[in-house]
């Protein structure tokens, strides 16, 4: 059910390659290779600790790379930093501006950084987060999440192609939460930017995003498109999951066991039930190979399992925040 | 280049846009006009003129070595606040080259020195016309500059110890520290002859004014000029070389 991680995707905006970290002997980042796509909101989920942090300092070329390399619209970070980097806008961990200044001036920084930047796109991204009415008051003044808006507008304000976010909601409280999420997804719209959001929580990712890449200890651990389970799967070449309780269990096992098209993946003895894996197709040969044999049949479920109960089992479960 | 100008121009601000940015210039001020006021009242006639008083007071061995502090205490959180605050890594990721960051962070500081001296010189001046005389002897224009100029490469100096420091540590504190401390030893002199190597002795160019005594025997002011080059070609070399390689963690 793995979404293919297409590895020649020409039209990434995004691409990561093999991309390592190593300090001190430890690999906290391993050979990490996936896209983001035109116009994509792509989640990295993993624990705390997983490597979020290090991967998007690694992209925005913060940190050097032991191994791999990323591209921005083609460009390597690695050999044509300043080409990539245009491309890109973010915010890695807490948004931090210089707190005697105004939100204004510290825009004017970012600003004269890049001569493209004019004072009406300044206006522009101020108004797309709402910050109108803050921009004369110092820094300090500011809330976490009014620093998180001027952030996105600092990151905004050259108008790249990719938006990555370093765990946006962080210390925000369920509205500001919220306030985020429905921000991000405006940006997504208004900009037509593709946007990476790094999260160690499942259900946020779920509400954002149209695919995650999930993480653990620095390696990739699969990557999935969100909605996938509510799709449709009824497609023939799709693999399933089929919950069979059937009466006289070892013999069904056994029928089960001869069929190389079906795989048994747990066994409930008392509820004499049998969770066996096999495409969507094979679904009635299976049923019918265990009727020749005379096995009663009390029920066929099919079991989508959650995204969630999925993360958990990557990340072994006590460690999600 | 109107590029590079716009990064100084940013490193200004956020220098000057501080609350404390008036403090250097406040003493400066003070102690200037206080001082100036004490010597004609206290003083007797040992200055004559406003052009006395301000040699006096901007030399490196006068109140010059004070501003070289103010100047480190003012320039060393330069790197290490990026680092401190956090703001680096906005300031890393705009497309602009870390050594380009770093140089007009240096030419920023250079700024600063230079407008505290001119300052130290302008209210010395001012002070001293005040309540002494206004005539310029022969060759005190000449003087004046002198002065100044050995106490702008006096400030120079340390600051550029306290900016690699900065840089090094990451740490606005020791980058203080050290500058601060440094310029407190460069008032002792070793009598050996590899003393003549360090910076200390050879940094207030002053000495060679009117054929001075140099600290050491066998210095003279081209040998001090070439150490001290020789000084913040290494200060510097070592702060790009490590602001180019760094992690930003
Ligand atoms: N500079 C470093 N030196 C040593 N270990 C580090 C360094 N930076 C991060 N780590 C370790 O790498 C792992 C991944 O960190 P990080 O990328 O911050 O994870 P995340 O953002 O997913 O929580 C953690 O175990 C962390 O302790
Ligand atoms: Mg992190």
């Amino acid at each position: 059910m793995n979404h293919p991680n297409d590895i020649l995707g020409d039209d990434a905006v995004l691409s990561l390659r093999g991309v390592s970290k190593k300090i001190g002997g430890k690999k906290i980042v391993d050979q990490l290779s996936f896209d983001v796509h035109e116009g994509e909101v792509v989640g990295l989920l993993g624990p705390n600790g997983a490597g979020k942090t290090t991967t998007i300092r690694m992209i925005a070329g913060l940190i050097q790379m032991s191994e791999g390399d990323v591209f921005v619209r083609g460009s390597s970070i690695r050999h044509e930093w300043k080409k990539a980097i245009r491309h890109i806008g973010a915010i890695i961990e807490n948004p931090e501006f210089y707190p005697y200044m105004t939100g204004y001036d510290n825009l004017k920084q970012y600003q004269r950084m890049n001569e493209w930047i004019s004072n009406d796109r300044i206006d522009e991204v101020v108004r797309l987060v709402g910050l109108e009415q803050a921009m004369k008051k110092k820094v300090k003044a500011y809330s976490l999440g009014m620093r998180q808006r001027l952030g996105i507008a600092q990151a905004l304000l050259h108008q790249p192609s990719v938006l990555i976010l370093d765990e946006p909601t962080n210390g925000l409280d369920p509205a500001g939460i919220r306030e985020m999420r429905d921000y991000l997804k405006t940006i997504a719209r208004e900009e037509g930017i593709s946007i990476l959001v790094s999260s160690h929580l499942l259900l946020e990712m779920e509400q954002l995003c149209s695919r995650v890449v999930v993480i653990q200890d620095g390696k990739l651990v699969t990557v999935r498109s969100i909605g996938e389970n509510h799709a449709p799967s009824n497609e023939e070449k799709n693999f399933v999951r089929v919950m069979f309780r059937v009466g006289r269990l070892e013999e069904a096992k056994n029928v089960l066991d001869s069929q190389e098209r079906a795989e048994i993946v747990q066994v409930a003895e008392e509820q004499s039930e049998l969770l066996v894996a096999l495409r969507y197709k094979d679904i009635p040969d299976i049923v019918a190979a265990l009727g020749a044999a005379r096995i009663p049949i009390y029920q066929v479920t099919e079991i989508k399992q959650s995204l969630e109960d999925e993360f958990l089992k990557w990340t072994g479960g006590n460690r999600i925040a | 280049m109107r590029n590079f100008m716009a990064l100084v121009h940013n490193e200004w601000l956020k220098m000057s846009k501080k609350r404390s940015f008036f403090i250097p210039y406040a003493i400066i001020a003070v102690v200037a006009v206080g001082l100036a006021w004490a010597l004609k009242h206290w003083g007797g006639e040992m200055l004559g003129t406003a052009s006395d008083y301000t040699i006096m007071m901007a030399g490196t061995t006068g109140f010059g070595q004070f501003t070289a502090m103010l100047a480190v205490i003012f320039t060393a959180g330069l790197v290490a606040s990026e680092h401190g605050m956090g703001t680096i890594k906005f300031l890393l990721i705009r497309g602009q080259s870390r050594a380009k960051i770093l140089a007009s962070k240096y030419v920023a500081a250079l700024l600063f020195a230079l407008s505290l001296i001119v300052w130290l010189n302008v209210v010395c001046f001012a002070a001293g016309a005040v309540w002494f005389s206004t005539d310029l002897p022969s060759g005190a224009l000449r003087d004046i500059l002198i002065t100044a100029g050995s106490s702008l490469v006096f400030s120079i100096v340390y600051m550029t110890l306290g900016f690699m420091m900065g840089v090094l540590t990451r740490s606005t504190g020791a980058a203080m520290g050290i500058g601060m401390a440094a310029i407190v030893l460069s008032g002792i002199t070793i009598p050996k002859n590899f003393y003549k190597f360090i910076l200390f002795p050879n940094a207030n160019l002053s000495v060679y004014n009117h054929g001075g005594q140099p600290p050491l025997p066998g210095m003279t002011l081209p040998f001090s000029i070439a150490v001290l080059a020789v000084y913040i070609v290494l200060f510097l070399g070592a702060s790009f070389v490590t602001f180019k390689r760094r992690d930003i963690a």
